[in-house]
């Protein structure tokens, strides 16, 4: 466990939770707007290339490291996209949606530790 | 919020057949890769051999209809409560793995299983708050 790999194990989870973020933001503007308005393409073409990243970011980190050492920091991303989705989306994130996410990303850590 | 399709448009049904397309697709993949695993091979790591498989392009071909609905998904339901009960799915691929392709799951496991489940049901009241808005 180098430095350099938490490093790549980050940006893998950074570009993840940024795919879903822009695809979520494209979805909205997709429901007022046609779908070929600039906007909307650029928005869902972001979300593509971020995930393409973060899955390639995975496939190289999974030549590596075992599955179920890479899989309970994607238990990590629940918490980051629940917190972002209400920083940035401006979504209400209310204690009870909190306390789920949290357990929901302690116990997908759990399944994917063992 | 505006007004929500019923029947195949609703978008939890939509969310459930995102969740049940990943778990399929996982279970074929799994399936199709052992059937065409030849470690032997140079290329083995690349999984280029497992193109070989029919079930592998069933798997890919539910990958691309769970991303469909997923869109679909986002466009009704804000992030902070689809993502959580999409992960429901972490729960669904290890006892998928346990009752048709007879993996083993550990105490840990199971302990993991009963956290997200209980997580899910702590999410059903905002949800179903959410839904009296929609």
């Amino acid at each position: 466990m180098t430095f350099f790999s938490l490093t790549l194990i980050l940006i893998a989870l950074i570009t993840f939770v940024a795919g879903q973020l822009f695809l979520k933001r494209a979805m909205e503007f997709a429901g007022r707007s046609s779908f070929r308005n600039p906007r909307f393409i650029w928005l869902v073409s972001a979300g593509i290339y971020s995930m393409a990243i973060s899955f390639f970011l995975t496939l190289g980190l999974l030549q590596h490291f075992d599955l179920s050492y890479l899989y309970p920091f994607q238990g990590l991303s629940i918490i980051i996209i629940s917190l972002l989705a209400a920083i940035v989306l401006k979504e209400k994130l209310t204690l009870q949606l909190a306390i789920g996410a949290l357990l929901i990303s302690a116990g997908v850590a759990l399944v994917s530790l063992s | 919020m505006r007004d929500r399709p019923s029947g195949f448009f609703n978008p939890w049904f939509q969310l459930a057949l995102s969740v049940i397309c990943v778990l399929a697709s996982e279970l074929l993949l799994k399936r199709g890769a052992s059937d065409t695993a030849n470690p032997a091979s140079a290329w083995s790591w690349t999984g280029i051999s497992g193109l070989a498989s029919p079930l592998v392009w069933w798997a890919i071909g539910l990958i691309i209809i769970s991303f469909l609905s997923w869109l679909y998904v986002l466009r009704y339901i804000p992030l902070t409560i689809a993502f959580p009960m999409s992960r429901v799915v972490d729960v669904l691929v290890p006892l998928g793995c346990w009752i048709f392709l007879g993996e083993v799951i550990s105490a840990r496991r199971w302990v993991g299983i009963a956290l997200v489940i209980i997580g899910l049901a702590v999410l059903a009241k905002p949800v179903a708050r959410f839904e009296e808005r929609l």
